[in-house]
């Protein structure tokens, strides 16, 4: 395999304002460019923790282990420092922005993550094509980011920012959770879109829906802060019928105490 | 602060605010009559009255004991302020000395200028009633409207020590519509800034103020606004305030025409030890009236802001509508504010009254929401504090005004302490 384009090395995140509280536990992953990866896990498992780590959140401080992309050790970088290299999270709960326009948002993110002010009408050429991809109205682009935006409107929002990047590695948290099946398809198809040999994607979701539309190549299972099982995309299938009972019984394990 | 940095002595231009020099003036200027009586009124008004003090609650954090006006010296040429726009038929927009040239417009300003705000309310005021050199004259006949903003432009001279009496007298008449910018530039001297601008808006008018505030880093403003308000008529001020050593804007409306509405709206950017002080009065007087006050700062450096508001809806003012929000963002651990909207209801028929108010630090948030998309943490303040902004910038609504008030809140943030 060539280098990775992402690699987690034995990574132990704990709560910044509460250090003696680790939520990632040792995680090695690598993801190879042109990859899919899917994160799976139940709720409280540490998936949106391991996600904003690797986009470089300060909520969350490395007690140890290294998050390498494309071959740096970013772990020590700031937030917009991973962006501007081609990292982007699709955020399980997107934030609003009171008073920036979508527009504002992405002519200030596409200069900073290329260094160059996009001509006003390239940018609008780009902007309406992705749009287009994603069954978006041209109005949507004027409104406050997320601000009265629907559950679904909030993540296609993060994809339409993710179209207009086009970053090396994606991150999509829960990305289809409160979607309906046709704004899955279509957010799914944005993804596709997107897809190249060089870039890496890894899917955090609940079900096995989105996988359907984006096939992925490996499926992780994250319980309490590790990795417990990797596998194919059989592996999501399992999950999706049995829920994840077999497996934490196998490893002796009580839903209880995975939740709790 | 900036009450510190006063250098000036005391009254050393004492004489150009007496009674006398006031008077001569008028006289050479060739000013008629009532307006040199009313001069000279001001000017015995500026001899008695005392400099505000804390003990006064608008004046509480903003200190002025110590603030000789008569220590900078009035500027007596004519020509920093220009006014320009589209009058229409009969309408006018000029100076108040041309408007006294001519009788109808003369007599207008004889009438209203003055009669909303009293030079022997206060001292500031009353040292602008008695030195205003040059004043603009906004007039819309009834039904008429202007093509274009009126643009008042305010270049304060480079010398120190100088004080500006800037004077607006607005007057709309039923059915008329007017936008007028007052433009404000300075250099580094330390200036001393005294305007007062009226309104008076008849019947089912709509009436536009913005005041552009970028002042040189050492010029010291302190503005009165008020405005009485007909039946229907809708009047609307935003005021940006980005420079100045320290910026005091009184703002007031007068709702006294049934189901008439006024906006207040500011915004502050500081940095430095600027020192913003915004005082609002909504005074419901007619029914069915609405206001609506949104007063919102944002705070680099060592940057301070002060609002005191009052909402008040009188008994008379049955059905009113009220809403009163003042918003502070400190962008560093040095900025302050304060922030005390009151509301004083004395009528049981109001629709619905609201405020208001919070200070506290940027949204961690939203702040690495837009680091996660490249953006370093400069940059995402800007775009939050432009954002904070909208709905003020927004109100501004003069073709390319609002882009470039943008465009200065970026570039100031580019630079403040944050
Ligand atoms: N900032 C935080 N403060 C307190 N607890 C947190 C914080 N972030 C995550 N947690 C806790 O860490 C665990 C994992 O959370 P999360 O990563 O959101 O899980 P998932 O995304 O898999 O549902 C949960 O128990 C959650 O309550
Ligand atoms: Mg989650």
């Amino acid at each position: 395999m060539s280098e990775p384009i992402l690699e987690l090395r034995d990574l132990k995140v704990s709560i910044t304002d509460q250090r003696d509280t680790q939520i990632i536990k040792g995680v090695d992953l690598k993801i190879g460019r042109g990859e899919v990866h899917a994160l799976m896990g139940p709720n409280g498992s540490g998936k949106s923790t391991l996600a904003t780590t690797i986009a470089g959140s300060p909520s969350y401080t490395v007690d140890s282990g290294q998050v390498i992309f494309k071959g740096e050790d970013i772990t020590a970088l700031k937030a917009d420092a991973r962006a501007r290299m081609g990292l982007f999270l699709s955020f399980q709960y997107p934030t609003v922005i009171p008073g920036v326009t979508m527009v504002n948002l992405l002519r200030a993110a596409m200069k900073a993550r290329t260094g160059t002010d996009l001509p006003p009408r390239e940018f609008l050429v780009q902007l309406r094509a992705t749009l287009e991809t994603l069954k978006m109205d041209e109005s949507f682009a004027r409104r406050y980011v997320n601000d009265g935006f629907s559950g679904g409107e909030k993540k296609r929002a993060e994809i339409l920012q993710l179209g207009m990047l086009k970053p090396d590695l994606a991150i999509l948290d829960e990305t289809d959770s409160g979607l309906d099946v046709d704004a899955l398809r279509t957010v799914a198809e944005g993804v596709n879109a997107l897809r190249t040999p060089e870039i890496g994607v890894l899917i955090i979701t609940h079900y096995q829906r989105i996988l359907n539309y984006i096939t992925p190549d490996f499926v992780h299972v994250l319980v309490a802060g590790r990795i417990v099982r990797s596998g194919g995309p059989e592996l999501a299938l399992q999950i999706e019928e049995n829920g994840y009972d077999p497996i934490l019984q196998e490893l002796g394990i009580a839903e209880e105490a995975v939740t709790a | 602060m900036a009450e510190t940095t006063i250098t000036t002595t005391a009254g050393t231009h004492a004489a150009q605010y007496g009674e006398d020099a006031v008077v001569a003036a008028a006289t050479t200027r060739g000013e008629p009559d009532w307006l040199r009586d009313q001069r000279a009124e001001a000017a015995r008004a500026f001899g008695a009255l005392p400099m505000p003090t804390p003990q006064l609650r608008p004046w509480k954090y903003t200190d002025v004991t110590a603030l000789a006006i008569d220590g900078y010296a009035p500027v007596t040429d004519a020509g920093w302020m220009r006014v320009q726009g589209g009058t229409p038929a009969r309408g006018f927009a000029g100076t108040i000395a041309d408007a006294i040239a001519d009788a109808d417009h003369g007599e207008r300003v004889r009438t209203h200028l003055g009669s909303m705000v009293r030079a022997t309310e206060g001292k500031f005021i009353a040292a602008n009633a008695a030195l205003w050199r040059t004043g603009a004259f906004v007039y819309v006949p009834r039904g008429q409207a202007f093509a274009t903003p009126v643009t008042v432009t305010l270049e304060a001279p480079a010398e120190a020590g100088r004080a500006l009496f800037p004077r607006v007298l607005i007057v709309a008449e039923p059915a008329s519509e007017v936008t007028v910018v007052l433009r404000n530039h300075s250099g580094d001297a330390d200036l001393l800034v005294s305007a007062v601008v009226e309104i008076i808006a008849g019947d089912d008018t709509n009436v536009r103020l913005v005041l552009d505030g970028r002042w040189g880093d050492a010029t010291r403003e302190f503005t009165t606004v008020r405005s009485r308000l007909g039946r229907a008529a809708h009047v609307q001020t935003a005021s940006l305030a980005i420079g100045g050593a320290l910026v005091k804007q009184t703002v007031e409306g007068l709702l006294e025409g049934e189901g008439s509405t006024s906006s207040i709206r500011g915004a502050a950017l500081g940095g430095r030890e600027q020192h913003f002080d915004f005082v609002t009065l909504q005074d419901h007087i007619g029914p069915k009236t609405e206001s609506d006050v949104e007063i919102k700062a944002a705070l680099a450096g060592a940057s301070k802001s002060i609002y005191y508001g009052i909402t008040r809806v009188e008994e008379t003012a049955a059905g009113a509508a009220a809403n009163q929000v003042n918003r502070n963002l400190l962008l560093s651990g040095h900025a302050k504010a304060d922030s005390d909207p009151v509301l004083e209801i004395l009528t049981s028929d109001v629709i619905r009254c609201g405020h208001g108010a919070t200070v506290g630090p940027v949204d961690e948030e939203a702040l690495f929401y837009l680091q996660s998309r490249g953006l370093d943490r400069r940059e995402a303040l800007q775009l939050l504090v432009a954002g904070f902004f909208r709905s003020v910038l927004k109100d501004v609504n003069v073709p390319g005004l609002e882009d470039e008030l943008e465009a200065a809140v970026m570039a100031k943030l580019a630079t403040a302490e944050l």
